[in-house]
């Protein structure tokens, strides 16, 4: 599969996530937008991690290339980054709701001053 | 005595310099908490030991000049080095060190500010006693004194500028000393204001020499004085237009024929004499002398008539060889002094303040010393300088005891130095009397005092000398006429001199005749006085004076302490004796001072200063004794008037002729209102600027420019304060569009480029890298690019030779998304700097 179509997928789910987050008002599915976000940057890193090569030591030329996990490896901090998020933001969901009783987002203005 | 210290690492300078600095540093610091008397230690400590390493240091330096057959022998010492400038026909480097050296010429300097100043010390040590400011006063003293000695001591012209500049805010600080009355703090502000205006003639001429010769340091001016004067076009300096540039457009009518040049000398000598008239209160900015006696009184006597006012004179000395280069800048000297020496004199003759006469007369003396140094007799000018310190310090100090005695009937700083309530004071002040008819004797000349050889020196040489161009006869100037006086010059020179010269024997004459004889007017002012108390043998000391109560009888004036006597005893012996050093008319087979100084003149006047009648020296011979006349009828004539008419006719003349010319009276009381004429010129057109400036701040910086800012500020707050309005969720999505906005600066290529300059005529054209981009350069100007595909070469180099045009380099870049942007970037050498020369 070339990597033009993860790419388009990725973006895609991006767009999504980003439409998402700004059309609701619920703090809850806000976070599920934010999670398909970070979700589109995994796909794309795991994918893009294919299409690099690390050069061998001592030798030249992309035969003698090894696969490189660099995207992977960022991948996996992107999934615990994302738990510490959601951590985070359901905490903050529940002060929200205990304060104001409700969670919707529009209703949470007491950012200003 | 040169073996402990080598000629050319004197390190004992560091005793006499160092010594009055750690007095100021202690009394400033520590002053208030040491009490009086520890600071009156400290302060007689510091110089006096000064005063020992400086006779310590003379006796080395006459050493060095006995082994070396009388050449100019300097002891030196770099205490640092302290920085560095360029200057020159070859652009030579110029140090700029802290270098401190002593001569024939400054040695004497120091002997005289550190004796001198230590006899003032003593003095004042007791005047201002009980004064609240006991501790700064000597503060500030103390370092008058290593401010002048580090002007007198500097080994090149930075440096003397710091010593300058230093003895000046010392005038400044001691002038305005009680600050608490508005005349006095105006007094020091108009000699510190006056002062800057001749600082900006040094600070010209020192740009001048360091351009011209190369050089900042004596020894290097010296070797490069030569410079100064040439011929051609480009060693010339510009005064019209202004540095020689052409004037065109709307001022093209400004254009001269022909550019207004004078020869480097003319102009740095001329930008010296500006330094010296301010520092010396010589016209056009002598004004600030006669109001600096607000200070003080021994500040008067050490700083504004013993030491700081001669700097001007001893500048010009130090660099004579410099001065002598221009005749022309000699001839103006000359005639500033003789005419500051007439008008000051004139001045002199009606005021009655004591110290106000006294200050008119130091104005009267410089400008004899300015007239010596004009007309090339260095010697003798300097000569004047160094009389006129013991004469001068002496005049000054007997008026300070006077006032002091003064002071003690009449509780008012103006009363008590009003010689009209003066008189018959030779009866309670013996020894004042005794020493102030000395130093009188010696300023009015009467013969063979110090003040009648230096004077006569003055007048004799003023008559014969004549100053040539020494570069006359060199094959530079075979087509170039050089400026040279003219003939009359000496005679008129001499004739101005004689008068001021009578006038100072009747102004002299009046002010001692007027304090000292006659009756006590003091009777009638102040407390109701019985004589006959004090004659039953009263104790009175100090104390009583303080006491306000107007019913006891008050004591008549009082003879000062010892601290105060002794001093006065010193200095008048010297203005008695001090003649010897240097008498006329063939007493002496050689004069001591002329030929002590003589290897620090000799290559200046060499060449440069000639007798009059083609350089004949019989006729300069034959006419001392007949020249001498005039000084000795102006003697005669300025004193037998001022007896005739104060004592022979108690002030009557006087009175009848004030009455008579009333206008003419009041002319010379007010000055000659030249301080209303500045007012009226320069301040006024000053204070105008200074109007227009404020009201300018007040339309346009206030008005307008602030307001302005103030309101884009408030807009700009109204409309983001919309956007913060509280709500997460648009935060949120204001975060979002800024993510968008991020996302799109990435997604498009970006061509920039810097161009390096390589070195060799070559410049590198380097793009800015980014991911995934690619390069296609088109480096050779045609338009096209210069390979079909983009590669990985982020930077192009080009060879640019000089002269050539700029070059257009084509740059396109793709990034990862196949975009494409183009620029085209222009490369050019920079702008060759404009040749100064």
């Amino acid at each position: 599969m070339p990597i033009e179509q993860y790419a388009a997928l990725s973006g895609l789910l991006f767009i999504i996530g980003g439409v998402g987050f700004i059309v609701r008002r619920n703090v809850l599915v806000q976070l599920m937008s934010i999670e398909l976000m970070l979700n589109a940057a995994n796909l794309a890193l795991i994918a893009f991690n294919r299409s690099h090569v690390r050069p061998l030591a001592g030798s030249a030329g992309a035969a003698s290339a090894l696969p490189s996990h660099t995207g992977q490896v960022f991948a996996f901090f992107l999934i615990a980054a994302e738990a510490a998020e959601v951590a985070v933001g359901l905490a903050i969901v529940l002060a929200l709701y205990r304060l104001r009783r409700t969670i919707r987002s529009d209703e949470a203005d007491l950012l200003k001053n | 005595m040169l073996s402990l210290f080598p000629a050319n690492d004197y390190a004992l300078i560091a005793v006499i310099l160092g010594m009055p600095l750690l007095g100021a540093f202690v009394n400033g610091i520590w002053g208030k908490r040491l009490g009086d008397s520890a600071v009156k230690l400290m302060t007689l400590t510091a110089v006096g030991v000064s005063f020992a390493a400086a006779v310590v240091a003379f006796i080395a330096l006459a050493q060095g000049v006995s082994e070396q057959n009388d050449a100019h022998v300097r002891l030196t010492w770099n205490a640092w080095e302290w920085m560095h400038t360029t200057g020159g026909r070859d652009g030579q480097n110029i140090p700029i060190d802290v270098k401190f050296s002593i001569d024939q010429l400054n040695g004497i300097m120091m002997l005289v500010v550190t004796g001198v100043g230590f006899l003032i010390h003593l003095y004042a040590t007791t005047y201002m006693a009980g004064d609240k400011g006991y501790a700064r006063f000597f503060a500030y003293l103390n370092l008058f004194i290593f401010s002048m000695l580090v002007l007198i001591l500097a080994d090149n012209l930075p440096l003397l500028f710091v010593g300058w500049e230093g003895v000046g805010l010392c005038s400044y600080l001691l002038i305005g000393f009680w600050y608490e009355s508005a005349p006095n703090a105006a007094a020091g502000k108009k000699a510190f204001l006056a002062n800057r205006v001749g600082d900006f003639g040094l600070l010209c001429a020192m740009f001048l020499l360091a351009h011209y010769t190369g050089a900042l340091d004596w020894n290097g001016i010296a070797n490069g004085a030569s410079s100064l004067v040439h011929p051609g076009e480009p060693w010339r300096v510009h005064v019209w237009p202004i540095g020689g540039g052409q004037y065109t457009g709307v001022l093209h009518f400004l254009q001269p024929l022909k550019p207004f040049t004078v020869s480097a000398a003319t102009a740095v000598g001329l930008a010296l004499l500006l330094g010296c008239t301010g520092k010396s209160a010589q016209i056009p900015l002598y004004i600030w002398l006669p109001d600096a006696m607000a200070g003080p009184t021994p500040v008067s006597a050490l700083i504004h008539a013993a030491t700081m006012v001669t700097a001007g004179v001893y500048l010009i000395c130090r660099l004579s060889f410099v001065f002598v280069l221009s005749p022309f800048t000699m001839m103006v000297i000359a005639i500033v002094g003789a005419s500051t020496a007439l008008l000051a004199a004139t001045i002199a003759l009606v005021q009655n303040d004591i110290k106000k006469v006294l200050a008119y007369s130091t104005v009267s003396q410089l400008g004899f010393m300015f007239l010596g140094v004009g007309v090339g007799a260095f010697a003798a000018g300097f000569f004047h300088v160094f009389t006129h310190a013991f004469f001068k310090a002496c005049l000054f100090l007997c008026a300070g005891s006077v006032i002091h005695s003064m002071h003690a009937r009449i509780h008012d700083d103006d009363k008590a130095q009003d010689i009209r309530r003066m008189g018959g004071l030779r009866k309670w002040l013996p020894l004042t009397h005794g020493t102030f008819a000395v130093a009188t004797a010696a300023i009015i000349g009467f013969p063979f005092t110090s003040g009648f050889f230096s004077k006569d020196e003055i007048l004799y040489r003023a008559y014969v000398d004549r100053t040539i161009n020494p570069m006359a006869s060199s094959p530079l100037f075979k087509h170039f006429k050089l400026y040279e006086p003219p003939t009359w010059i000496g005679p008129v020179l001499y004739t101005a001199a004689v008068l001021a010269a009578a006038m100072t024997a009747f102004y002299m004459c009046r002010l001692y005749f007027l304090t000292f004889w006659g009756d006590f007017k003091g009777w009638t002012i102040g407390r109701p006085s019985l004589i006959a108390k004090q004659e039953l043998g009263d104790e009175h000391g100090h104390d009583d004076h303080h006491h306000e109560d107007l019913t006891s009888p008050g004591y008549p004036p009082h003879e000062s302490p010892w601290q105060m006597t002794v001093p006065l005893i010193v200095l008048a012996a010297f203005s008695l004796f001090a003649g010897v050093l240097n008498p006329g008319f063939g007493i002496l087979k050689e004069k001591p001072l002329d030929h002590w100084l003589e290897p620090v003149f000799k290559a200046a006047t060499e060449g440069a200063v000639v007798f009059g009648h083609g350089n004949d020296a019989e006729w300069a011979e034959h006419l001392e004794w007949t020249l001498a006349l005039g000084g000795i009828g102006a003697f005669l004539f300025g004193t037998g008037l001022a007896y005739w008419m104060y004592v022979a006719q108690k002030g009557k003349p006087a009175a009848r002729l004030a009455a008579e010319f009333p206008g003419a009276h009041q002319l010379l009381l007010d000055k000659w209102r030249i301080d209303e004429l500045y007012d009226a010129t320069i301040i006024s057109m000053v204070d105008s600027l200074a109007d227009t400036s404020a009201a300018l701040d007040k339309t346009v910086i206030d008005g307008i420019l602030a307001r302005l800012t103030a309101l884009i500020v408030a807009a700009s707050g109204t409309i983001l304060r919309a956007f913060q309005n509280g709500v997460v969720h648009m935060y949120a999505a204001m975060m979002v569009v800024g993510i968008a906005g991020m996302a799109w600066f990435f997604a498009v290529p970006h061509a920039n480029a810097t161009v390096v300059d390589a070195g060799n005529d070559d410049y590198v054209v380097s793009a800015a890298p980014g991911v995934g981009y690619g390069y296609r350069w088109d480096a050779d100007g045609d338009g096209l690019p210069d390979q079909p595909d983009f590669a990985e070469a982020s930077s192009v180099k080009l060879h640019l030779e000089p002269g050539k045009g700029p070059i257009t380099v084509g740059l396109e870049v793709r990034n990862a998304f196949g975009l494409v942007k183009r620029k085209s970037i222009s490369v050019a050498r920079p702008q060759a700097p404009i040749s100064s020369l």
